[in-house]
């Protein structure tokens, strides 16, 4: 079990290496770089190329590479070109952001999601079924903006209810839990935008596995002891249906450190996405790498994390 | 000059977002004679400064307006440039002069001038902003404006001395180049680490505000600083900077009050802006000027007939009107008319697609197979216009170039591109037509856009211009001091570039600040939206 872990860890730290390296060739590869991008006419070319010696643009692809993975052995991720910081300073901001948004907005996506599903299989092909089913796929298919928009129209502004943008509002809140209530305010409208677009998908999988488990001869035999409808559902069927949704979730976490880049920007959410966008605009090539890193590692956890809890969840798996 | 909006799918939504925005509101209430001291004004901002050390790496003009408002310069460079060469007010220094030779330049400071920890402001801060701005450990894209100073001498706690290398027009605009920064704190980081310093924990200041907090990509309070040495004091509080990427959330905030300035209103909500009873539009003329570069180097492009048939095939009248709603004026030649130097007996390019087609005859681009589009080197002649694909006024001008030159039988391909991967095809030479915008500096020199490219000159000239007397009347304009001889220069320099044709000149930019009526006392100028901030004030 250990030797296998370990082979498991060794592999994902092979492909954290190769998705970071593959993306600073490409990175780099890109045509112009941070000093094309200051065409001004404040900045004589000379600037430029003072400003490409450095950050050591001026130097071969291959010495680059080797000191960049020479700084990330050690520890050292280097200094964004743009924020003028340690790129580790400019994440530790963003992260813990994206992470609240993303996990409030995952969270309501998987209640929202289980609520539809459950209500669906309740009568397959009946009325709810088939509302909720057009609800889902349309939840599922709309842009994530439009969603933004629309809530934005009727919740902040049509009905002032919620505040259009950022994390807080103007002035600092007194205490503790008025500063609760101020960022639970301002998180609203951008979790809900996650959780409706995310919750489409969520009861597709849900009432599918939901009308396949309830076909299984144990459903049928629980409620021939007599158990109720209620109790069979919920108590029988739903664990063994929601074993996809281990997978889903698990898929979902690097989400939690990447962001949105459209949710982020329509409600001024200072998060992953929108570092990781400037980045790319600014050919920051510290930075590019430093949240790739970041992000990979989350796919590699995020794919490891869900083996894992079917595993757990299911005996089958573990054998 | 960056790439604006963020996501131009969002744009979608912004006519469904300011249509639930514009409510009617009752009349604004009558002004009052007397300033008002107290309150907050919030301004809407696109992105968060990269930082509060402009010397570690590049700041945009906004971020400089804000610095402005923190860290003190010298002198304070006036809005004239519309009649001369910009004039210098005191600010830092309260008085200047030049030595006999020109080559010396002697500042007296303010005594009474402190930082925002009672520490007295001195010429050592000012020796000591000299020696970070020269040091070539630091990436401040600025340095070269320093190079003919030679140094920078502390005679006294209140009088500094420059030396200069050479005589010439700008000696005091480049002197004053920079913000002063505070040598008794920041000079204890070695300068080799500053590129990793955070120096909002080391924030030391000396504005008419000082930072009260800053949540980065989210909101930069200023606070009046009570300690504040000079006049006018602020008559607000504070003003707050909010980051909102996304134009139609500032427009939004705009229309619903909860934001009081907008810096950049797109031409198409222009109208809605002036409509709102509560709002004003205040147009402010820019040194921004639209065009497209030819490459000059590339047949049949570097035939100066073709050039000047496409600038006559193009209806740039009805592209400033369509495209800027008519926010924009007609740019005729490498220098806005707005600015001293510009030559008022510029001819005016018409449009006038039939002499384009005779010209285009001449110079042997002629639809000899009877297909509409005119052939080059026994191909159709085609046209690769390149435009930053985020910028959707660029594309809709894109497209109606492409109509324009069809109708004499040029077929142009509009390229959307990545803003960076562009310019580095430009960089590179490798390019028909690019779609693109300039902002000129309030120190006129032809030299880097339109002089021969060489190791010193045509830095930024990559369309590959190239006229021997046009050259010469650049570098006769550099070097001379008698004002009067400059302008015959630069009115001749002009002159020759609009005969040339080497970019078709499209449209001169105007910025379009939305404003609430709240505010009062503000004026916008093209030297800086914030200006005159410390005499703003809010109507009661």
């Amino acid at each position: 079990m250990t030797a296998r872990l370990f082979r498991r860890l060794f592999a994902s730290l092979l492909v954290v290496w190769a998705v970071a390296s593959a993306t600073f060739f490409l990175a780099s590869l890109a045509p112009g770089d941070l000093a094309t991008k200051l065409a001004d006419p404040r900045i004589p070319p000379a600037a430029r190329e003072r400003l490409r010696e450095h950050y050591g643009l001026h130097r071969p692809l291959g010495q680059r590479y080797l000191a960049w993975l020479s700084g990330v052995v050690t520890g050292n991720l280097g200094d964004s070109f743009l924020y003028r910081r340690p790129v580790t300073q400019v994440l530790a901001q963003a992260l813990p952001n994206t992470a609240l948004l993303a996990s409030v907005g995952l969270g309501l996506e998987l209640v929202l999601g289980v609520v539809l599903g459950l209500v669906q299989v309740r009568r397959p092909h009946g009325f709810w079924d088939r509302v909720l089913s057009a609800f889902s796929l349309i939840a599922y298919a709309v842009p994530t903006f439009l969603v933004a928009a629309g809530l934005l129209w009727l919740f902040a502004y049509r009905w002032p209810v919620f505040p259009a943008s950022h994390m807080t509002g103007l002035t600092a809140p007194a205490d503790f839990w008025t500063t609760l209530a101020d960022r639970a305010r301002h998180l609203a409208l951008p979790a809900i935008t996650v959780g409706v677009t995310g919750c489409g998908a969520v009861a597709r999988y849900l009432r599918g596995a939901l009308l396949d488990e309830q076909a299984q001869a144990y459903i049928l035999g629980a409620l021939a002891r007599g158990a109720s409808r209620r109790r069979v559902l919920l108590l029988h069927a739903l664990p063994n249906a929601a074993l996809p949704l281990l997978t889903v979730l698990g898929l979902s976490l690097p989400f939690l450190v990447s962001g949105t880049l459209v949710i982020e920007v329509l409600f001024s959410w200072p998060g992953m996405g929108q570092v990781f966008y400037s980045a790319v605009t600014a050919r920051d090539i510290p930075l590019i790498q430093a949240a790739t890193i970041l992000v990979t590692a989350a796919v590699v956890a995020g794919n490891w994390l869900a083996d894992a809890a079917y595993a757990l969840a299911d005996p089958r798996i573990r054998r | 000059m960056q790439a604006r909006s963020k996501t131009a799918l969002a744009i979608l939504c912004c006519a469904v977002l300011l249509a639930a925005c514009r409510r009617q509101n009752s009349l604004p209430p009558p002004q009052t004679a007397e300033p008002i001291h107290g309150g907050e004004v919030v301004v809407a901002l696109a992105q968060d400064l990269s930082g509060f050390n402009e010397y570690t790496g590049f700041a945009e003009s906004t971020e400089l307006a804000i610095l402005d408002l923190l860290f003190p310069s010298l002198l304070t460079e006036q809005p004239d440039y519309q009649l001369h060469p910009p004039s210098f007010a005191p600010a830092l220094a309260k008085a200047w002069e030049f030595s006999e030779d020109n080559r010396t330049l002697t500042l007296y400071l303010r005594e009474n001038a402190r930082w925002s920890d009672g520490t007295p402001v001195t010429a050592e801060d000012v020796a000591f902003t000299f020696r970070v701005q020269k040091d070539r450990r630091l990436a401040w894209p600025g340095q070269e404006i320093k190079d003919f100073i030679e140094g920078v001498e502390v005679v006294s706690p209140t009088v500094v001395r420059f030396r200069f290398s050479r005589v010439y027009p700008y000696q005091l605009m480049d002197a004053n180049d920079g913000h002063i920064v505070p040598a008794h704190v920041w000079g204890k980081v070695p300068l080799e680490d500053w590129p990793h310093t955070d120096f909002s924990k080391l924030l030391v200041t000396s504005g008419p505000f000082r930072v009260a907090t800053h949540l980065p990509n989210q909101t930069l309070v200023l606070a009046r600083d009570p300690n504040y040495w000079d006049q006018p004091k602020p008559y607000l509080d504070r003003v707050v900077f909010r980051v909102l990427p996304e134009v139609s959330q500032q427009l939004a905030q705009l229309f619903a009050g909860q934001v009081d300035l907008v810096l950049m209103v797109p031409p198409r909500e222009a109208a809605s802006v002036k409509q709102d009873p509560k709002l004003e539009l205040v147009e402010v003329p820019s040194r921004v000027w639209g065009y497209v570069g030819w490459n000059n180097r590339r047949p049949p492009l570097n035939d100066r007939r073709v050039r000047r048939a496409l600038s006559l095939a193009i209806n740039r009248k009805a592209l400033v009107e369509t495209v800027y709603w008519g926010y924009a004026r007609l740019a005729n030649g490498p220098i806005p008319s707005t600015m001293w130097a510009y030559n008022k007996n510029l001819p005016v390019f018409p449009y006038d697609p039939q002499q384009a087609q005779a010209l285009l005859d001449a110079a042997g681009v002629r639809d000899s197979d009877g297909d509409g589009v005119r052939e080059w080197g026994g191909k159709p002649f085609t046209i690769e216009l390149l435009y930053p694909g985020v910028n959707p006024l660029r594309a809709q001008a894109a497209v109606l170039i492409q109509a324009d030159l069809a109708k004499v039988g040029i077929a142009v391909r509009p390229t959307p591109m990545e803003f960076t991967a562009m310019m580095a095809r430009q960089e590179a030479g490798n390019f028909d037509a690019v779609l693109s915008a300039w902002e000129e500096a309030t120190k006129v020199d032809l030299t880097s856009l339109w002089v021969t490219p060489s190791p010193t000159t045509g830095s930024n000239n990559f369309i590959g211009y190239s006229n021997p007397e046009v050259d010469h009347l650049a570098a006769q304009a550099r070097e001379e001091s008698d004002l009067a001889k400059v302008k015959l220069f630069l009115d001749r320099a002009q002159e020759l570039i609009v005969e040339d044709q080497p970019v078709t000149f499209l449209y001169e930019g105007v910025q379009l600040v939305g404003l609430s009526r709240r505010i009062k006392g503000a004026d916008i100028n093209p030297s800086s939206v914030f200006f005159n901030l410390p005499e703003w004030y809010l109507a009661p």
